[in-house]
């Protein structure tokens, strides 16, 4: 393997040869397969939420009619609006305690003199591999305790603990990459170690702060395991979208109404699709920011 | 920044010590009755239902990791060749991540479904049943898993791939490597710490499956995974001691495939270091 190391060839200019211009056509196809595995499946969902009456849902058939809206007025007339915002609400909430307690503690760990870093990073690690259904029961008993079953807080507070490791972790790598003469500088010319960290650290990750901020929204907002446990019912208080769409019963009992199921599904579906689609770079670097320094 | 620190240490230990704890004592219809010594435990490994929990996650986990990690490696590899319309790639593969679980699971339920039976029509298999007979059941949570899955692992193999400086395939090359050789001598070896990184993430993830097979299967034809199990004792069977007990296997179950995977990759990157150095 060594000779393989070994920079032999100076002859890298990009240049293609027949062989690989051949096999072009052959990419492109693989690359069909890549988008028809991820996006088919969508398609199907789009098409059965816009199929109206009970022999076209009843169809495996994707083109049979008639097709219209009213599923997704149905989906509006139970309550579904209360579920978003209970979700949008929660997951903002949890968004931003945990990006701003990650942020600091990101930067303890990145730009301070502190002993055991390694150990302390390993750590933070660690408890992200925590399996969340370890907190159902101590969080479930101390909820009931306090009587935080069925609020926001019940869900946000139990969000902040699986959500704070990755975002500690992501943000750690980013941080680490600033320069950590531009913090001495800032220091020497008398800012305290937080004038240090909100005037130069921030500013410079902001990149890094924004796309861990928009996987823990993702992930809050996906959540079902806490949010089933602890907020099953009542969309009025705070029965999050999940929740709801994996507990929809039609109007006959044991009938799942799929119309209503897929038509919400698309109403929550689409704001994350766009939210993925514009910060596409940002999602990437931040989820692969830790992979790639293994 | 001590605060910070101390919410971490807070957010890492104490659940865990507070299931540790509550795991020692005995309830009965959530009245806590005092001390219960190993009781709990016991119950728990004597019922068939943890074992069964635990082989449906043991194989779930197994085959979903393998089949994301294979057919993920296929779409990095892929997406790695330089070629026009590679963000749009990329942006797409992150739609099955973003998709909530629950929604991807109750599509896949569907979609296996008898009425309307899209994937049955499709493929002419007429009535079969997916999600009402054992083994099949499995089958089809394990794929709906590997579908949502995939794009997430290969985004991390691609950032692995993008590493490598390409004179090294330039050398192999020279030195007369097929694409076989090239893909087995270079690319593997120097992806192994993304690989690593990859399948400890997945795997860790798959032993804490919830909400699809909750969702696709209730957790009947052998479907239930270990957090559902904890969630069932908890909520549906109030015993706070027997769920804690079974959660905190569940945790030492997690925590020993995790100590296992970070070993290797500290040793990955120990090792890689001192060959450059």
């Amino acid at each position: 393997m060594s000779v393989l190391t070994t920079k032999a060839s100076r002859s890298a200019h990009g240049s293609r040869t027949r062989g690989e211009r051949r096999s072009t056509l052959l990419r492109s196809g693989l690359l069909g397969i890549v988008l028809l595995w991820c996006l088919a499946p969508f398609v199907w969902l789009i098409t059965t939420s816009l199929k109206q009456g009970d022999r076209a849902l009843n169809s495996p058939d994707l083109l049979q009619g008639p097709f219209g809206l009213q599923n997704y007025i149905a989906v509006f007339q139970q309550d579904f609006g209360l579920n978003l915002r209970n979700t949008l609400a929660i997951a903002s909430i949890t968004t931003l305690l945990c990006t701003g307690v990650a942020a600091l503690a990101a930067y303890a760990l990145a730009k301070l003199p502190l002993r055991r870093k390694t150990l302390l990073l390993g750590g933070v690690l660690a408890a992200s591999l925590f399996p969340p259904v370890a907190l159902v029961p101590p969080l479930y008993e101390m909820w009931r305790t306090a009587g935080l079953l069925n609020t926001w807080e019940g869900l946000y507070i139990s969000y902040l603990s699986f959500s704070l490791p990755l975002a500690i972790f992501i943000l750690t790598t980013f941080f680490s990459a600033i320069p950590s003469e531009l913090v001495e500088a800032a220091k020497t010319d008398g800012a305290s170690a937080f004038q240090a960290f909100w005037r130069i650290v921030l500013p410079l990750a902001a990149p890094g702060v924004f796309s861990s901020a928009i996987i823990t929204f993702v992930t809050a907002a996906n959540e079902f395991l806490l949010a089933s446990t602890f907020a099953p019912r009542n969309p009025e208080v705070a029965q999050t979208v999940p929740v709801a769409i994996a507990s929809f019963t039609g109007a006959i009992e044991f009938q799942r109404p799929i119309g209503t199921i897929t038509a919400a599904s698309v109403v929550v579906t689409v704001p994350m699709i766009v939210l993925a689609l514009v910060f596409q770079r940002r999602i990437v670097a931040g989820l692969t920011a830790g992979a790639v320094k293994g | 920044m001590t605060p910070s620190l101390a919410v971490m240490a807070l957010v890492v230990l104490f659940p865990v010590l507070y299931a540790v704890y509550t795991s020692f004592q005995a309830y009965t219809r959530r009245q806590h009755e005092g001390f219960a010594g190993l009781a709990n435990y016991q119950e728990v490994l004597g019922d068939s239902y943890f074992w069964d929990a635990l082989w449906f996650t043991a194989v779930f986990t197994v085959t979903s990791v393998g089949a994301e990690f294979v057919i993920g490696l296929g779409f990095a590899l892929i997406m790695n060749q330089g070629f026009r319309g590679r963000g749009v790639t990329r942006a797409s593969i992150l739609i099955p991540w973003v998709i909530p679980t629950v929604v991807a699971a109750q599509m896949w339920a569907f979609m296996f479904n008898v009425t309307p039976g899209f994937i049955n029509s499709l493929f002419g298999l007429g009535d079969f049943n997916w999600l009402g007979q054992s083994g099949w059941a499995t089958f089809a949570v394990v794929f709906a898993d590997v579908w949502k899955t995939a794009p997430f692992a290969a985004l991390l193999l691609l950032a692995g791939l993008q590493t490598i400086p390409a004179e090294l395939y330039e050398s192999a090359r020279v030195d007369g490597a097929g694409p076989l050789q090239r893909f087995w001598h270079v690319t593997l070896p120097l992806l192994r710490p993304a690989i690593l990184v990859a399948l400890l993430f997945r795997t860790v993830e798959a032993l804490r499956v919830y909400d699809l097979p909750q969702v696709m299967t209730g957790g009947a034809f052998g479907t239930e995974s270990l957090s559902m199990a904890v969630r069932r004792y908890i909520v549906e069977t109030p015993d706070p001691g027997l769920g804690s007990a079974l959660s905190t296997l569940t945790f030492l179950i997690v925590l020993g495939v995790g100590v296992v995977f970070v070993s290797m990759i500290g040793k990955s990157v120990i090792s890689e270091g001192s060959e450059e150095r």
